[in-house]
């Protein structure tokens, strides 16, 4: 590793650590240890949603599969932002109003039992291994590929970082390396957007015009079809992106650092603009990186194209800005397992210790002590597991965390938070299925049955790549038919019931307590 | 009070539930289009030869953009009354 990376990388570990110092001084107490005593401005909590969101799936993976399929490629970008609206409509202010630290909160509001908590904390804590683990290993591989360095030392480095900003510093610490890293991200994929620009006289026509010439694909890069070419596929993935996000512990749990549901729509806003405007970043880059570097070089670099952008800063300016980029890569991975760990480990210590195997009667330094021993097993976990999965394909895990999410978290949350009918049986039904079907088809589809490599050779059972379209009805209609069978006496549950829906639409306690 | 509340909480989900038909429309008419117009969304436009599949796609963005602005400023409305109403009746 030459003198340029080892600067830029010793001053982002100096950066965060500085912030996980200023942080650890501030998180004392169990509050502000889970959400920062939700003392974050509405326009902070956007760059930090944006920050837990935008993956280095999302920044070197779409810049990739734009520059190897085209169109497509960017039909996840737009499924990534849409998803938003949904969050915003339907979960953001209940989940706000509702909870306190973690997901299970929420749903625990209505239905105040240990089984129940229970499920929604595993569901907590598999989402947020399932996204972890693959992201590790993928950092792993990217930082060996850009800076020769071992798998495992990345790794190992990669995860201790994560462990320390949480162990030390909580919701604060991740919140702002999270910021530090959106602003970072944000303004060096411009700069390189800039550039590449600049190489075509700024017109985009040149680009277009170059891209034809560079692409197999020849005109038909511009046309839709070359990624996702059966209608099933693709519905069912534009599906699960759109209700994915909404069913992301790492994401929801975010709502809870501000103080209100203005700043909850707020962060909102800010990150739609934020997602917005980086993803058309990122589409202006995986065009520059087809027409700069050529089809041919980016499939020998890495056939999936995530090294697409860090090829083309090399191409513009050397050394120095790839060494730049990768810094940015190595941030965005950073800030993103950062937010996953404290999404595990509010779900361990708060739902399963604090609430399950303390019943709720452990002192505030118990809690506080019981968190950061849990942040320090959930990073040691996943580190552990990344090292041993150097050799296994798992970055398809990534998009299908979304209909996992999708399919058993989401329609539990909705109907808890909307139907008057739901009850506890629906909501573990619901959950336990969505979370098996969305599994069982992933484990028998085509990503690990495979003929052609996959870990499973056989044919696959499940026909599809994107299990979305069948793993969310599954979902939703076994929570709602659970449900219905096993239905108590109505009337007057719904007259108990309005309070909790005042609650959750206006934060209002009709109950008498406060709000 | 308790009714008041109920009325303003029926004016929010009136607005949600148009919303997001919307939303649902706007989103799943890009891969429908794609799948049952394909002739039609790749003709060109007259913005530099692109087609209508990616004007489509582009427009996505900021429909998120104004939708998510149109919502915040109607709910920041209703908060607002809200509020009124609590220092009036208060509860």
């Amino acid at each position: 590793m030459n003198l340029t990376y080892f600067t830029f990388f010793i001053c982002i570990i100096v950066c965060t650590l500085i912030i996980t110092y200023w942080a650890a001084k501030r998180s004392k107490t169990t509050n502000r240890f889970y959400t920062a005593a939700g003392s974050l401005t509405g326009f902070q909590n956007g760059l930090a949603i944006s920050g837990d969101y935008i993956s280095a799936a999302s920044f070197l993976g779409v810049v990739g599969t734009i520059a190897i399929n085209g169109y497509d490629g960017f039909l996840y970008s737009v499924g990534f932002l849409v998803s938003y609206l949904v969050v915003m409509f339907l979960i953001a202010e209940p989940v706000h109003h509702l909870g306190k630290y973690s997901l299970a909160d929420v749903v625990c509001y209505r239905f105040n039992r240990n089984s129940i908590r229970s499920v929604m904390a595993f569901g907590t804590l598999l989402i947020s291994f399932l996204y972890m683990i693959p992201q590790l290993v993928a950092s792993g591989l990217l930082l060996r590929l850009l800076l020769n360095i071992d798998y495992s030392i990345s790794v190992v480095v990669i995860g201790g970082l994560m462990t320390i900003y949480v162990v030390f510093g909580g919701m604060i610490a991740t919140s702002w390396v999270q910021i530090v890293k959106t602003v970072v991200l944000l303004s060096g994929t411009f700069l390189l957007s800039l550039i590449v620009l600049s190489r075509f006289h700024w017109s985009p026509s040149a680009v277009m015009t170059e891209i034809i010439q560079q692409t197999p694909l020849r005109e038909q890069f511009f046309i839709p079809g070359q990624l996702l070419n059966s209608p099933v596929e693709l519905v069912s993935l534009q599906l699960a992106l759109l209700l994915g996000t909404a069913g992301l512990p790492h994401i929801l749990i975010r709502f809870f650092t501000v103080k209100n549901t203005k700043e909850v729509r707020r962060s909102l806003l800010s990150a739609t603009w934020i997602i917005g405007i980086f993803y058309l970043i990122t589409l202006v880059l995986g065009f520059g990186a087809i027409a700069l570097i050529g089809y041919q070089k980016l499939v020998a670099a890495d056939p999936t194209g995530n090294l697409a952008a860090p090829l083309m800063a090399k191409e513009l300016g050397g050394d120095f800005l790839l060494a730049f980029i990768s810094a940015i890569a190595f941030t965005t991975i950073v800030a993103v397992v950062a937010g996953l760990v404290i999404s595990a480990t509010t779900a361990f210590s708060h739902d399963i210790y604090h609430h399950i195997m303390k019943k709720g009667t452990t002192s505030e330094e118990d809690q506080l002590r019981a968190a950061r021993w849990s942040a320090l097993g959930i990073g040691l976990i996943s580190t552990i597991f990344a090292l041993r999965m150097e050799n296994m394909n798992v970055t398809f895990l990534v998009s299908l965390t979304f209909t996992v999410a999708a399919s058993s978290n989401f329609p539990v949350l909705l109907l808890t938070i909307y139907w008057k009918r739901f009850n506890q049986t629906g909501a573990i039904v619901g959950m336990v299925t969505g979370m098996i079907v969305s599994l069982a088809c992933l484990i028998l589809g085509p990503h690990i049955m495979n003929p052609n490599g996959g870990w499973i050779t056989s044919k696959p059972l499940f026909p599809l790549y994107n299990p979305g379209i069948v793993a969310i009805p599954v979902g939703f209609f076994s929570a709602i038919i659970a449900s219905l069978i096993f239905q108590k006496s109505s009337q007057s549950a719904d007259e108990e019931m309005a309070p909790f829906f005042i609650k959750a639409q206006t934060g209002i306690d009709m109950r008498g307590k406060s709000m | 009070m308790e009714e008041q509340i109920r009325i303003l909480m029926e004016r929010k989900k009136k607005f949600l539930i148009n919303s997001l038909i919307f939303l649902f429309v706007f989103y799943f008419g890009l891969p429908f289009s794609l799948t049952f117009f394909p002739e039609w969304m790749n003709r060109s436009t007259y913005f530099n030869g692109l087609t209508w599949g990616w004007i489509f796609a582009f427009a996505q963005i900021p429909m998120t953009w104004i939708l998510g602005s149109v919502y915040a400023h109607k709910a920041n409305d209703l908060d607002r009354l809200q509020e009124e109403m609590k220092q009036g009746g208060r509860m």
